[in-house]
């Protein structure tokens, strides 16, 4: 078997030139197919991060609300019931909307998402937000997230050099105190973080009593299942419980039905696997040619159809490993650039390396399948 | 024939069996089916002996190749019994063809070796039809045998950094490397000059005798004829067998 493989491997490398434009068309399917997943997969992470910050053990949310990006209210009296129940620690309410942010140095106004969630003890994974709860209790102040797009302004320097900045929001004079990573998507291009009290005075308009997140925290210990029965009878049709996973699964879903990024990068990761799979039968395919007079003559002095096609086969299966490498490399790189373009972060991840090493597999075995048919007809006769 | 006479490297004697080497009998060969069909070999009776050393000739075109294929299994019978050391190739199956190449050495009128394996490589390759040989041994005939057809110092080399006659001389290591029962030399002499000719095919003789192996050897070249032990003549696919 080393044996076979070291035949392959020599012919396969005879021709160093060949070697790099054969593995160079891997390369090209290997990091389409890891850019197009991972922006897929990127997309849709970022688009569920503020679901998956959630901590509460059990949310509510309005029956109508299909994103929590665009929620419907209702009433936090509903919340407030229950409260009560023995197994439940505490309830917190959280409102969010969209609010026109002006960029104080162009003195232009862009939409931008806005959460009103208690800071003392917030029932969301905001890193570092409790810590300013002090000075978010205090009227019109409030933080920004520090992976905010560029077009809400230098915010960051700007808060690194003078600790505050002072902007309107829903023209209303507003106190920016710090930042914190949190991270946007294609749902939003900004997030801004403050006190239910704050929220309220940027929207006067809008009613204190219908809330558009509600964070339930049970005790410890306690049937997360079975309180669910009881209290769900409580809320009647009016609002719905559920749990934290339960609404990560239907952000995740609304965002593949709604946007078509599931589809768009979908397909992308599959027009590679099948320009790999050209250029890789392509290549074998001409390589097989050119050596079908040795091909011929090995099987002339008795090599078996199976030691000369598991040559072939070998042959695929290096292309895909010299092929993968650097296309793995350099989709780790992109994925750099894209963040940096994109202001969404991009990671690789294990389960994505290790399927794309797989597809890489599997296109070049299934080039190697078509290529060696020539293999197979070969005639031994024909080298006399 | 065993296993331990094929393992040992001291010269044997060839051993005269009663059974022959090659044997056929009424042997008619022809190309194409119905109305495209060309008969190319016509009743052919002869046989090789153990030890042996036979050259083809006649024309081109009289089906010395085509004879040539069939002994070694690469082409399928047509009528007739041809009897390639004791198989019965007119009744073989596919397996039994394959398994009746790896006794046979090659020897092609291009050298045909792995442009892609050095000399050494090229010899080597023979023994992975060889198993049950290990791995030292492998390396250690090959070195040998090399040696023996002149190119110790060539040993790493690629065929395309050799001569005409070094390749050649490289496709006879490979072919007689693993002591196969029998030798099919395809016009060895066709692609080199006359001097270069002659080494190789005396090379050829030499191994021959020393490991006993009889020879079938296609030629057009007279200048090689005197070391044959018998001349079988073709014509228009019918033998007309020349004794020396």
């Amino acid at each position: 078997m080393w044996d076979t493989f070291l035949i392959a491997w020599r012919q396969l490398s005879y021709q160093r030139m060949k070697l790099v434009v054969a593995c160079a068309g891997v390369v090209v399917a290997v990091m389409l197919m890891l850019v197009q997943l991972g922006i897929r997969e990127g997309a849709l992470e970022n688009s569920i991060a503020i679901a998956a910050k959630v901590q509460a053990d059990l949310v509510v949310i309005s029956p109508r609300t299909k994103t929590i990006f665009q929620s419907t209210q209702f009433p936090r009296r509903l919340l407030m019931r229950l409260a009560g129940h023995p197994a439940v620690d505490y309830v917190q309410e959280m409102y969010m909307s969209q609010a026109r942010w002006r960029n104080p140095w162009e003195f232009r106004e862009h939409p931008i998402a806005v959460f009103g969630v208690d800071p003392r003890s917030p029932l969301i994974d905001f890193p570092g937000y409790s810590r300013m709860a002090s000075e978010l209790l205090l009227p019109d102040r409030l933080i920004f997230d520090r992976n905010n797009r560029v077009t809400y302004g230098p915010v960051r320097e700007h808060l690194a050099a003078e600790g505050y900045l002072e902007t309107e929001i829903n023209h209303r004079r507003v106190r920016v105190i710090g930042s914190i990573p949190v991270g946007i998507s294609i749902v939003s291009d900004g997030n801004l973080f403050l006190a239910p009290a704050n929220f309220l005075r940027l929207f006067p308009q809008r009613n204190p009593g219908a809330i558009d997140l509600g964070l339930i925290r049970l005790k410890p210990g306690a049937d997360r299942e079975a309180v669910v029965q009881d209290l769900r009878p409580l809320l009647g049709a009016e609002a719905r419980l559920m749990t934290r996973e339960e609404l990560v699964d239907s952000e995740s879903r609304f965002v593949r039905e709604s946007a078509p990024i599931d589809f768009i990068f979908g397909m992308g990761a599959v027009v590679g696997f099948f320009i790999g799979f050209v250029v890789v039968y392509q290549i074998l395919y001409t390589e097989v040619t050119n050596h079908l007079p040795q091909f011929a003559t090995m099987k002339a002095m008795g090599f078996s159809d199976r030691t000369l096609l598991s040559i072939v086969y070998y042959q695929g299966l290096l292309l895909s490993v010299l092929g993968y490498i650097p296309g793995f490399f350099l989709a780790l790189w992109l994925y750099t650039v894209a963040t940096r373009a994109i202001q969404m972060p991009f990671s690789m991840t294990w389960n994505r390396g290790i399927s794309v090493f797989l597809l890489t597999v599997v296109m070049c075995l299934l080039s190697a399948t078509i290529a060696l048919q020539k293999v197979r007809r070969v005639d031994p006769a024909d080298v006399f | 024939m065993s296993s331990d006479l094929r393992a040992s490297t001291a010269a044997t004697t060839p051993s005269r069996d009663p059974v022959p080497v090659i044997e056929a009998h009424d042997l008619c060969f022809a190309f194409g089916l119905g109305e495209l069909r060309r008969q190319v070999l016509f009743d052919l009776n002869f046989e090789v002996k153990s030890g042996e050393i036979v050259l083809l000739t006649g024309p081109s075109g009289s089906g010395k190749t085509t004879l040539l294929t069939l002994i070694g299994g690469l082409r399928r019978v047509t009528e007739g019994e041809l009897t390639v050391l004791g198989r019965p190739l007119h009744q073989a199956t596919t397996a039994d063809l394959t398994a009746n190449r790896r006794d046979i050495g090659f020897i092609f009128q291009q050298h045909n070796l792995l442009e892609f394996l050095s000399a050494r490589q090229n010899v080597e390759l023979m023994f992975q039809l060889h198993p049950e040989v290990a791995p030292e041994t492998v390396r250690q005939k090959a070195v040998e045998i090399l040696t023996l057809v002149g190119l110790a110092e060539r040993l790493d080399y690629h065929p395309s950094r050799l001569s005409g006659g070094q390749r050649q001389r490289v496709a006879i290591a490979r072919a007689l490397v693993t002591q196969p029962r029998l030798v099919l030399a395809d016009e060895p002499t066709a692609a080199l000059d006359s001097a270069t000719g002659r080494d190789v095919v005396e090379l050829l003789q030499y191994l021959a005798r020393t490991n006993g192996c009889p020879i079938l050897m296609v030629t057009h070249d007279n200048r090689v004829l005197d070391i044959a032990d018998r001349i079988l003549n073709i014509e228009d696919g019918r033998l007309r067998t020349v004794d020396k």
